[in-house]
Parts: C-alpha cells; structure tokens; sequence
C-alpha cells in the first residue's frame, strides 16, 4: 500500500508507547456527574431539567431549536443537585447539570425501580432501511457531535448540499499522547466498519477510506479483516484502509483529504466543497451505538497519560464525568508533586486548564499531566527569520510574514496572507527555534479579522 | 488538589528542541573546515585575525546592548558567527586593530542599530567587509602568499581574480598558479591552493560546511543552488569560463554562507531563488565591466534591498481560489 501523505508538517514526540497497549477499560459506579449543557459548535442550548429532577440515564436534559443544535443527555441516573457555570474543558465557565447517582438500595431493601426504568435510550433504528431524514434526526436526536475536538454537529455535517465521493474515517490520531482511537480501531474495526457504512448510506457515497497514520500499522490487519467480514461490503459497499505518513497534523481534516485525494479543500470552503465527508473514530462508534442500541452519546473513550501520570489508561467515561473520579476510581495515577500542566486535548492542540476537577466532555479526547519537562515553558526570543515555519505550515501561509502583519496591525495583508484559513494546528509555534507564539497571535488576530469584517458589513448596509 | 502552580498557557504545549543558539552553533561547526584551512595556509596570523574578529564582535554586542539596556544576547552565538564570518573574508595580513573596527562597526552599525538579531536588513558581516574596504582600500587588497606556494615574488601576491582584471588569461592566472593547465588550475582552485582571503580558498570545505547545513536542515538548498547556476550561466552568456567564475573569489563561500544570512535573505521560495540568480548577475556584471577585481560582497548587499520585496512573493496558500472579480489580474494576484 502507498503511504501517504500532505506538504509541510512536522514530528513532535509521539510517547504514544505509554498507553497504545492498554485496553480500554470503563468508568463504573459514578457517584456525580456535571454534564456541561454546550458541547457542540453552534447556538447554546437551555436546560430542560431543573433542580431535585429525577433523570434516567440517556434520558435528553438539555436542547434547543434551530438548526446548529445538538440535544445533551444525562449520562447516569440520578438526581439533578444543581445547575449551576463551572469550568469547562476550554477553560471557560459554563452553564453545567450536575447529577448525583441514586444512592445504593440500603441493606435488605429492593431497588428503588427496575434497571429498565433507570435508562432511556431511543429505539434502535435500521440506518440502511429507513430513510435519510430519519437517520439524520437520529443522529441529532443520539447528541452526536464530532469527537475529534471541534464538537460540529454531525448531522449537518451528514447533510451536505453537494454529492459526495468519499467518507473518510479519520484514525490519523496525529496528536501525541493520544491512543484512543488506536484502541478503538483494535478493540472495534468491525463497529468502525460500520460506522463508516452507515455513514456511506446516509450521505450517498461510493466510497469509504479508514485513513490511519503508520505508527498504527498493526491496526490495519484488524480493520481489513473486519471489512471482509462485514456485510456491507458484501452487499457491495466499498471500503479500502490507506495508510498516511505519520506526521502532524495528518489529522487534520483539510490534510487527511489532500493525503488521500490529492485535492484541497477550496479556501473558505468545506469538505464537502470537494465530495468528501471526514468522520472521527469515536464518532462513528457513537453512530453505530445510536441507531443499534439507541443509545445516546452518553459516554466517551478517552486517553489518560503524561509524564506525570503514573499509570496512562485508555478510559470509557461518562460524559460528565470528572477526571479527579477516575483517578480516585484508581483507574489511572497522578504524581502530584510532579504534576505542572494539565491539558484537555493533545498536546498540540488541547486545552491548558487549572484542575482535573473538570468534565469529560463529548469532544474530549485526552486529558494529560505533564511533568516539569514536559511542561517546560519557554521565553519568546526574536525572530531569525529562519523560515522553519514557512516550511512546515501545512496551510502554506507564511507564519513569519503573517505574524510580522499582525505585529504591524495589517490585517489588510494578514488576511492577503491568509489568516482566516490557519487551521490554528500550532505547528508553527512547535517548530520554531525562537519560541515564538505564532498561532497563539493567528488566533486572536482571527478573532479581531473576524469582528473587523462583521462591523465593515453593518457599516455597508 | 493541584490548583496552585498549574502552569496555564496558551497551544502547543510541545515544542522543538532545536533554538536559536544551536542554529547559530551549527553554522560555527559548518564554518570549521574552512577556517582551520584558512589558518594551515596563513599560519598564526589568520588564527589570531579569527580570534581578534570574534571577539570584537561578541564584546561590541555585549557592551552595546548594555549601554542601550536591553537584554545581553551573546548567548545566542549570532555575534560569533559574524565575527567568524567577517573573519573568513578578510585578507589574511589585514591588521588587527583594521579587524577589531570592522567587526565592531558590523555589530553596531549594521545589525544593532537595526534592532538586533534577525531584524537587520544587510547582512552585517558584509556591510564590516564593504565598510573596511571603503576606508582602507590598500590594506584590503593585499594578500599573502599561502605556506607551501612557491611564487616568484616574495611576501604579497594578487588572486586570481586580481590577475583577470588587469587582463591575463586563464592561462596566464595558470602559469601564475604554478598549475599546468586550466584544468589543473580549476582543480587547485577547487582544492583551495591558492591566494585569497582566509576562508574562501578552498571550494572543497566550503561547499562541504554548505552541504553539511543544507543536511541538517538549517540553510535551505535554493539560495546557494540559485547563485551558483545564475553565476555559472551569465558568465557563460558573456563569454567568461563559468567554472573560473565559480572557484575563484569567494563566490561559494558567500553563495553558502553569507547569501543564505537568515535575516537578510527572502523568506518564500521563488523570492530566494530570484534573490539568488540576482547575486550570481550582479557579481559577474561587476567581475566583467565593474572596477572590483571581486563582486560577491556587492552583489549580495544590493540583492538584500530587494528581499522586502522578494517576500512578497509567496506561494499560493492552500486552498487557495482565485479572485472572481473581473478586474484585470495584477502582478501580485496570488502570490
């Protein structure tokens, strides 16, 4: 098989040995859950529950209309203790539901109702015999949002308003530290199979390519094998295995389509610009729940690794759930004396944030403790102009020249240059000998671009 | 509870081991050959020009930005490679206290005036060379004879170069050389036995300190590979021999080392290259018609005015989608 791959790019230590041969293990026994009630990318929703509310697990508690909304679900049964902003795994404050677990029958007493009234999934579905709207108001319905990080909801994603050729499976996991979606496509090809099966048949593509990156070779004899097997591609479907170059950000999603297609992803476009739809892992997994089992995305797998953690797991959670519990639950360690950095995310792109009294979210798909060395912080020193970055941006935008344009308030030339197509990826800030924060000034400067352009609109109506 | 002393900040939150002091120190490794040679053909007097030109440097930086007070920055070894640079393109016999100025007047004048490492827009080890040869023109172009080359005249010698400005052949420079032909001469040129500042004679350890950069990553192959080809073509075009044009002077070494100057130089692709080609012009325009035996130094000084304008000259972004608008292209549309 051709290895693949996209332009620019860069190796950051992948330490992805300390947790690629852990099986997954699950959560169990959550005594609290605070369930933050935005987890998508689009409109806020409203709680629909309130204070001292009894709710069964999978049961809807947060919802809204329009069209950029995706429904969140209690992810144990319990009792609604309070709802109230907390921190979120972006390191804002947001509004959260906390749920408290029913307390255990006392000693001789039976349990307050049968485990059938405890939960409240959906009915399972048939994505390949029922219609194309029902299958896209269940996967809105099932508050499915891609893993991968963005959290965009997938049934918008699954109804694009162009044909497309190709679903891509994206088991790049080009983020370091991060094994989830290895174990997953070990644990579950054949559920991966299908997800990108149901995903094929709701948006009508020929084609469907598991896209993984070579660090995870080993998982392709498993995928292949469950292709075979499937029985959808012996009533025809196609779907192949490519494996990529393993090279950050392979992951990405304009990248993994340029590796495998060879076209881009016009500027300002969409995937679907280009006849393709990309699908996380753990997304397609969460599909093939929600219409086999009905079951809501209700949980999530995530990696627990670091320098300061002591023992790196691969996890199945509530979503909700604090990662404080499952390290209480002893299912991973922390070193505390050790700990200096907490990261939601990877380390590329994940999210810095103060306390692991913070909630898996739907699109959380790592949480590292780093050490001292890992966390090592460096000052900005000036700039050489080496041109490290110019070669490894992977959007071809000339990082030095971009950030001499946001330096000197030009956002004429910044966005000439491209600055509303920078991915934020953060390569550039990795690979740069002076330690420069590149994209950390591409995202604000988008931020202020953005707010320039909106007013510029007002001012000409 | 670990809320206290989590560092907070914004991603990555990985980054290179590779910064700017081990560039720098790369370009000091890479610059070995050429120097030790430099110092077997003109024995201790080239060491201590070295040592001299370096120190000069490191100390007018230290001082300068402490009397400015802004932040020391000879840790980061950028004053060692100019001072080293500086070194290599001076005539071995130049006296020291000619060198101590020059360097500091590098420093100073063309890159801490400017604002410092990376934001000076000649390249400072030039600007030392141009600015000595300016004030004393004689003592910067006088040379020694190499140990070991047996020359009719006794202590100075002129460079090949020399020899073709006041219009000897090839042959000639042959003769002069001790060589047997033109083809052992390109081959003692190549080898590096023969008169010339005390880093650029041989093309051997050059190119090798050169390539040794480009293998590692820290110069890119475009600049030198442009000024080089650019050179080897316009002197073919106006009927000079392309590969004298290329060994002799310091052609290579500045083609390698002092083009490719990461400040000075164009950051995007096509920008280096024409930035290249318009060093191997210029310095075969001054070589053939100019009053300078040599144009390197020249050449590249006039091609760093144009690198502001060279960024510009980007490559497409990806994704990237013509504009609509049916207005007639411009020169820049998509660059």
């Amino acid at each position: 098989m051709a290895v693949k791959t996209f332009r620019g790019g860069a190796h950051p230590p992948e330490r992805k040995e300390r947790s690629n041969e852990i099986s997954v293990e699950r959560l169990l026994d959550v005594k609290q859950v605070v369930v933050p009630v935005n987890q998508h990318f689009g409109a806020p929703l409203q709680a629909l529950v309130k204070v001292g509310d009894v709710v069964k697990r999978g049961q809807k508690i947060a919802d809204a209309e329009g069209r950029m909304t995706v429904p969140v679900h209690a992810s144990i049964a319990g009792t609604v203790k309070k709802i109230e902003p907390r921190t979120q795994s972006n390191n804002t404050d947001g509004p959260c539901i906390v749920i408290e677990a029913l307390p255990p029958p006392a000693e001789g007493q039976e349990p307050a109702g049968s485990p059938e009234d405890l939960v409240e999934f959906l009915p399972p579905l048939d994505a390949f015999s029922c219609t194309k709207e029902e299958a896209l108001a269940r996967v809105r319905a099932a508050g499915i949002v891609g893993m991968g990080g963005a959290g965009f909801p997938t049934h918008i994603k699954l109804a694009p308003s162009k044909p497309i050729s190709m679903v891509i499976a994206n088991g790049a996991e080009c983020e370091p530290y991060l094994t989830i979606d290895e174990r997953t496509m070990i644990e579950r090809p054949e559920d991966v199979v299908e997800g990108v099966a149901i995903t094929m048949k709701i948006v009508n593509a020929p084609e469907g390519v598991i896209a993984v990156e070579e660090n995870k070779a080993h998982a392709v004899p498993l995928l292949e094998k469950a292709i075979q097997s499937s029985p959808r591609t012996r009533a025809g479907m196609k779907i192949r295995v490519q494996l990529l170059k393993t090279k950050y950000p392979q992951g990405g999603e304009k990248m993994l389509i340029t590796a495998i297609t060879g076209k881009e992803v016009p500027s300002g476009g969409l995937p679907m610009d280009v006849g393709c739809v990309v699908q996380n892992i753990g997304t397609l997994c969460a599909m093939v729940d929600a219409f086999r089992e009905g079951k809501p995305l209700i949980e999530r797998g995530l990696t627990i690794s670091g320098g300061a953690c002591m023992k790196p797991v691969n996890v199945i959670a509530p979503i909700g759930a604090l990662v404080a519990d499952i390290l209480a639950a002893g299912l991973s360690q922390v070193d505390e004396g050790a700990l200096r950095r907490i990261i939601y995310g990877g380390p590329m792109m994940g999210v810095a944030v103060p306390s692991y009294q913070i909630p898996v979210q739907k699109n959380t798909s790592g949480v590292l403790l780093m050490n001292e060395e890992e966390a090592k912080h460096y000052d900005e020193e000036t700039c050489i102009r080496c041109g490290r970055c110019m070669r490894a941006c992977s959007c071809r935008l000339s990082p030095a020249l971009l950030a001499v344009a946001l330096e000197t308030d030009d956002y004429k030339e910044a966005e000439k240059i491209g600055l509303l197509d920078c991915i934020e990826c953060g390569t550039c800030s990795f690979v740069c000998p002076a330690h420069r924060q590149l994209v950390q000034r591409f995202r604000v400067g988008k931020q202020i671009l953005r707010t320039m352009k909106q007013k510029e609109a007002q001012n000409a109506r | 509870m670990p809320a206290k002393g989590m560092l907070l900040s914004s991603s990555p939150h990985s980054f290179t081991p590779i910064s700017t002091s081990k560039m720098m120190l790369s370009v000091v490794i890479a610059l070995i050959p050429a120097a030790g040679y430099g110092v077997y053909l003109y024995g201790f007097s080239a060491l201590a020009l070295i040592l001299v030109s370096v120190a000069s440097a490191v100390i007018s930086e230290f001082v300068f930005r402490k009397l400015i007070k802004a932040t020391t920055t000879v840790g980061d070894f950028s004053a060692i490679v100019t001072g080293l640079l500086l070194a290599l393109i001076l005539p071995p016999a130049t006296p020291l206290w000619m060198v101590a100025l020059g360097s500091m007047f590098a420093i100073v004048v063309a890159k801490e005036f400017f604002g410092g490492l990376g934001a000076n827009p000649f390249n400072p080890a030039l600007i030392g060379r141009a600015f000595l040869l300016m004030s004393f023109p004689a003592a910067i172009t006088t040379w020694s004879m190499p140990n070991g080359l047996s020359l009719a005249d006794a202590v100075s010698t002129a460079t090949p170069l020399a020899l073709v400005r006041q219009g000897a052949s090839i042959g000639d420079v042959a003769t002069y050389f001790g060589a047997s032909g033109t083809g052992d001469l390109l081959r003692q040129l190549f080898m590096g036995y023969r008169s010339g500042s005390v880093g650029e004679s041989s093309i051997l350890l050059i190119a090798a300190g050169g390539l040794f950069l480009i293998l590692i990553g820290v110069v890119q192959w475009i600049v030198p590979a442009s000024v080089i080809l650019a050179t080897f073509l316009f002197s073919w075009v106006l009927g000079m021999n392309p590969l004298f044009s290329i060994l002799s002077g310091g052609l290579v070494f500045g083609a390698f080392f002092m083009a490719t100057d990461y400040s000075t130089r164009p950051l995007t692709p096509l920008g280096q290259a024409i930035f290249g080609a318009g060093i191997g012009l210029i310095t075969v325009i001054i070589r053939k018609f100019g009053g300078f035996p040599e144009g390197v130094t020249y050449s590249i000084l006039i091609m760093n005015i144009a690198t502001p304008f060279l960024n510009k000259m980007r490559v497409k972004k990806y994704g990237f989608v013509p504009p609509v608008k049916p207005a007639k292209p411009t020169k820049e549309a998509g660059r």
